[in-house]
């Protein structure tokens, strides 16, 4: 029996023992602290970026490590929900320790006080009048009514008792900021779709890998229930397309999430203002049901989004859907006589002719906009914006595996009456683009820039001597044939601007250049759907978390015990104590106030308090 | 001989007497009526085109200055200052007066013009406020407050005019002038020495703004050098993802909090001083409020800085998942708002319910100005995020 009971008492202290420590106050600073130091980590390495990003920057080694820490997701990990987890159950502990106390608090206030009691509080004094008990019981209770207390009196034979508080719900506010911290981060919890998180951690989902399968080849292994409670996801839809499911980023893979409805892009649009700054992305969408019926249309813009039935759609980014695009190519050092027609979307890989060289269309941006000094022409403060038209990017890849980054602008711009047209090029991503200037002839075009490259080349191999004299000379046989209108003024610009060009593309990484003949454009829009439940139980979180924290700085509970006791002559003795909880300076002041007036016989002014 | 119970109505000082409503509204009278008639007049004039949250923004403006001004009168006078000269600038720009044209517009009231004045006269107050503390002259002090006074206006002034101007660029553009670097250093720079101001009147000791507008000077030499090198004084258009209502909360509110930790750090630092200058009988001893004043100042001002930062951040999730989808997306500055609060969470706790006091509170409020200015500046300057507006 007694061992037994032994063991029970070991176990129960154990546990008071714990609780003890998840409520104390030193636990709870820690955990705040820690949180704070530890949420730095994540603003310092760049979040979510793709795992090759990092590997590049920290080497195979801290790679591995960073990884294993999870500092890639940081406040996804199991680490850093811990530490939540843990301050949340510290919370939860302390207020269920302090929540009878201050209940208990929070009930009406007893009249009568014991003496010791009243002497015990943090403020006291006391002090003998002339004045009978009672006399002095009401004017205690008319001066505590000037200062805003509703005093109650209770008599008791000879004696009298006053007591008085303010802010009776003070103790309101601790339960409303605390109680709110605990649902704020449940609703959140639920929110981040545990069980899915918990069906990836045991494997029985599984992220999928491969970025470039169609939606009909992604494993059902990646798939996500139609009915998940919560998820956030990203799509990208070309104009004209319609989707019935998002992607949700896990690790270096991705999950599908199925959508109960299908959203369909009518059409995708940016506007701009007069500096080039985009002013707004707008989609134009329909939702259908699965059997085709119209459930709702309408658009949806940065900061508007589209809500359906608990699942909200928004605006996140825009790209490229693939637009059409018809390009020229002109092989350097040839005569630009009949250039090559490639077609196709971005997005596509195209062979150039048979050369063994092949052409990523990587992507097409409808307006440019910029500073001219962005690509590498001179500022121009009094016309410091130039407009650059449409522009694509594209990846030459060599036979040899090598690969460079081109980028053309669409519009030429203007220098000194000459016009040109701006391509950058460069060898590795990341670096900055070197930027050439090709000269427009007479009739448009690059051509005669390309036909004069040719006659200079045809020439050096013929054994010509390289001075201006012999450009001049080249220029002026081949304009007498193509463009004969030319001035010399503009044929001098013209060898110079041709000279210029030239020294820019002395690294210039393929032997052909491409020249945007049209386009047909195509938007694509990112949107975002998320489903979240647990939204509403969070604003109500929020508002008592502020309601909380407002009652506990401003509506300090102040209570007051008084005791009146008739002395023999007929004069009374007053006991005087109070305490505050917070502002104790302010109330220290006061409480001098109600002292000096006290001890003053009625009558008499005291003319220090009237100044 | 005894008195009568009624004739102990005035026993205490006024200062201690409880205000009832009906006296506060009596005399208040002028103030209430006047915000009054102002909010009607914005009712009735453009209240056709408002939206459920143009009401909240409303009712939160006209209750919050209601209450400020109730709570410290020289605020009232601080707003029909600060606001009737916008005004002006208002009606001069209606009527076909530019900055080019008109005196007065190009050299005092336009929105950077304005700025700069603010920035002269406290350049001007911090001097002030210096000298006052070494030499200890009171009409010294009493300038120093005038001149801050007068920064405060013309801050504000100036925050006022430029709000209207980013509709004269083009009325597409038009926006709460809270939107880049260069104009949340003139809110910063009018807001905490407003603050400060509170509270130089409730410790009634003017020495402390030795310690506090050297560092709002500082600012003001980040602000001209923002508008003289860097020429980020232009109105700019916004950038989709600001154009929301909800700006004109979250950063007036989290500039509120900012002035208040900024305030209550250098408190921190000049405790900590006075503390060494005590053993040797120094000037700061002799100069400084005492000790437990000092504490509950600062007390004070982060309790104020923290109410309003919380709510502050709670409006960026809430806008967070308005523009971006997710209340929380751990971007740098989301994270360094939540590091600053629970810093001041952690401060909070060991205070109130450690009792900590004094020397360790001044280092804890001290340092927390290193995290709150990283949170303001630093996020912007060293890392990349969705907060890009702050962008040098
Ligand atoms: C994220 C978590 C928390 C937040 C945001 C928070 C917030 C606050 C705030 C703002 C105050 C008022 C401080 C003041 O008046 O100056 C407060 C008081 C208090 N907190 Fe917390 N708290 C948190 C966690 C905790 C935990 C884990 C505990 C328990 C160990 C705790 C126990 C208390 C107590 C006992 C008080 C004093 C209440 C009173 O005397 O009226 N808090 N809290």
């Amino acid at each position: 029996m007694q061992t037994v009971s032994r063991v029970h008492s070991a176990q129960s202290s154990r546990l008071r023992l714990l609780l003890q420590f998840l409520g104390s106050m030193r636990l709870a600073v820690s955990l705040l602290v820690l949180l704070a130091i530890a949420s730095i980590i994540g603003t310092i390495l760049s979040q979510q970026q793709p795992y090759d990003n990092y590997q590049l920057q920290f080497g195979s080694f801290w790679f591995q490590v960073y990884r294993e820490l999870g500092l890639y997701n940081v406040y996804r990990t199991l680490w850093y929900t811990g530490i939540v987890a843990f301050l949340v159950l510290s919370t939860a502990t302390c207020v269920t320790r302090n929540g009878p106390r201050m209940l208990r608090d929070m009930r009406a206030l007893p009249i009568r006080q014991r003496r010791a009691a009243i002497r015990a509080q943090e403020y006291f004094f006391s002090t003998d009048a002339e004045l009978s008990a009672e006399g002095m019981a009401n004017r205690l209770a008319a001066l505590l009514r000037q200062a805003g207390f509703r005093p109650r009196l209770e008599r008791e034979g000879s004696e009298f008792y006053v007591a008085a508080r303010k802010g009776r719900f003070h103790r309101l506010g601790y339960f409303l900021t605390h109680l709110a911290i605990i649902l704020i981060c449940a609703a959140a919890l639920y929110n981040a779709d545990i069980p899915v998180k918990w069906a990836e951690w045991t494997g029985a989902l599984q992220p999928a890998k491969n970025f470039d399968l169609p939606l009909s080849e992604i494993p059902r292994s990646a798939w996500m229930p139609l009915h998940n409670p919560a998820y956030r996801g990203i799509i990208t839809l070309p104009e004209g397309q319609t989707a019935d499911a998002v992607f949700e980023l896990a690790g270096a893979g991705y999950l599908v999430q199925p959508l109960p409805f299908r959203i369909h892009l009518r059409s995708f649009h940016v506007s701009y203002y007069s500096t080039g700054m985009p002013r707004d992305f707008v989609s134009d969408v329909v939702l259908y049901s699965p059997s085709g019926k119209v459930l709702k249309s309408g658009i949806i813009r940065v900061n508007h989004p589209m809500s359906y039935d608990g699942v909200e759609i928004y605006q996140s980014s825009f790209s490229d859907g693939g637009s059409l695009l018809h390009l020229q190519s002109y092989v350097l050092g040839m005569p630009a006589l009949q250039p090559g027609q490639l077609t196709g979307r971005v997005g596509q890989t195209l062979q150039a002719g048979g050369s063994g060289y092949s052409v990523q269309l990587k992507n097409f941006s409808l307006y440019n906009v910029m500073p001219r000094t962005a690509v590498g022409d001179k500022p121009d403060p009094k016309n410091p914006m130039v407009n650059l038209g449409p522009s694509y990017t594209y990846v030459v890849h060599d036979p040899q595996g090598g690969a460079a980054e081109f980028k053309t602008y669409f519009s030429p711009i203007s220098r000194n009456g000459q016009g040109y047209f701006v391509q950058g090029y460069r060898q590795a991503l990341g670096d900055p683009y070197h930027y050439v200037y090709l000269p427009i002839g007479p009739n448009g075009g690059i051509s005669l820039f390309l036909n004069y490259l040719a006659a200079l080349q045809v020439a050096a191999r013929g054994g010509a001597q390289a001075s201006p004299a012999v450009f001049q000379q080249i220029f002026a046989m081949l304009a007498a044939r193509v463009a004969p209108n030319m001035s010399t003024a503009e044929q001098d610009r013209f060898v110079q601007a041709s000279l210029n060009a030239l020294a820019q593309m002395r690294d210039y990484p393929a032997p052909f250049i491409l020249h945007l003949q049209s386009f047909d454009h195509r938007w694509a829009a990112g949107l975002q759907v998320t489903k979240w439940p647990g939204t509403v139980p969070i604003y109500w979180g929020c508002v008592a978390l502020v309601l909380g924290i407002f009652i506990l700085f401003y509506l300090p509970q102040r209570r007051i015990w008084a005791r009146v006791v008739e002395d023999r002559e007929g004069g009374s003795h007053l006991e005087l104590g109070a305490s505050a909880d917070r502002n104790k300076r302010e109330f220290a002041r006061e409480f001098a106030a109600w002292e000096r007036a006290l001890r003053t016989p009625p009558g008499t002014e005291d003319t220090t308090l009237n100044c | 001989m005894a008195k009568s119970m009624e004739s102990w109505a005035e026993e205490l000082p006024a200062e201690y007497r409880h205000r009832t409503l009906a006296e506060i509204l009596r005399k208040e009278a002028a103030w209430i009526l006047g915000l009054t008639a102002v909010a009607v007049f914005i009712l009735v004039r453009w209240g056709a085109q408002f939206d459920y949250w143009q009401y909240v923004v409303l009712a939160s403006w006209y209750v919050g200055l209601l209450l400020a001004g109730v709570a410290w009168r020289p605020l009232q006078w601080a707003t029909v200052a600060s606001v009737l000269p916008a005004l002006g600038a208002v009606w001069l720009y209606a009527h076909g007066q530019t900055a080019e044209n008109n005196f007065l517009l190009h050299y005092v009231l336009q929105g950077v013009a304005a700025a700069m004045w603010m920035s002269v006269l406290l350049l001007l107050a911090t001097g002030a406020y210096l000298l006052h503390f070494f030499s200890g002259r009171e009409a010294v002090g009493r300038w120093a407050t005038r001149l801050t006074w007068g920064g405060v206006i013309f801050g504000f002034i100036g925050l006022g005019v430029r709000w209207r101007e980013t509709y004269l660029g083009h009325p597409s553009w038009g926006h709460i002038p809270v939107s880049n670097l260069w104009e949340v250093f003139v809110l910063f720079c009018a807001t905490t020495p407003l603050f400060y101001l509170y509270y130089e009147k409730k410790a009634q000791n003017r020495s402390l703004g030795a310690f506090i507008m050297p560092l709002v000077a500082a600012a003001v030499g980040f602000l001209l050098w923002l508008t003289l090198a860097q020429h980020m004084d232009r109105v700019e258009p916004l950038i989709p993802a600001l154009q929301s209502f909800w700006m004109k909360l979250h950063v007036p509110m989290m500039f509120v909090g900012y002035a208040n930790f900024t305030i209550a750090s250098l408190i921190g630092a000049a405790y900590l001083l006075r503390e060494g200058s005590v053993r040797r009988r120094g000037i700061l001893a002799a100069r400084l409020p005492d000790a437990d004043l000092m504490d509950e100042v600062m007390y004070r001002a982060i309790a104020l800085g923290f109410l309003f930062f919380t709510v502050a951040t709670i409006l960026g999730a809430v806008w967070a998942a308005r523009a971006w989808g997710g209340f929380w997306s751990w971007d740098p500055k989301e994270t360094w708002a939540l590091i600053v609060w629970l810093n001041y969470a952690g401060l909070l706790h060991a205070r109130v319910v450690k009792g900590w006091r004094g020397r360790s509170m001044a280092w804890w409020s001290f340092l927390s100005l290193w995290v709150v200015s990283f949170c303001f500046l630093g996020v912007n300057m060293f890392l990349s995020g969705l907060h890009s507006y702050g962008k040098l």
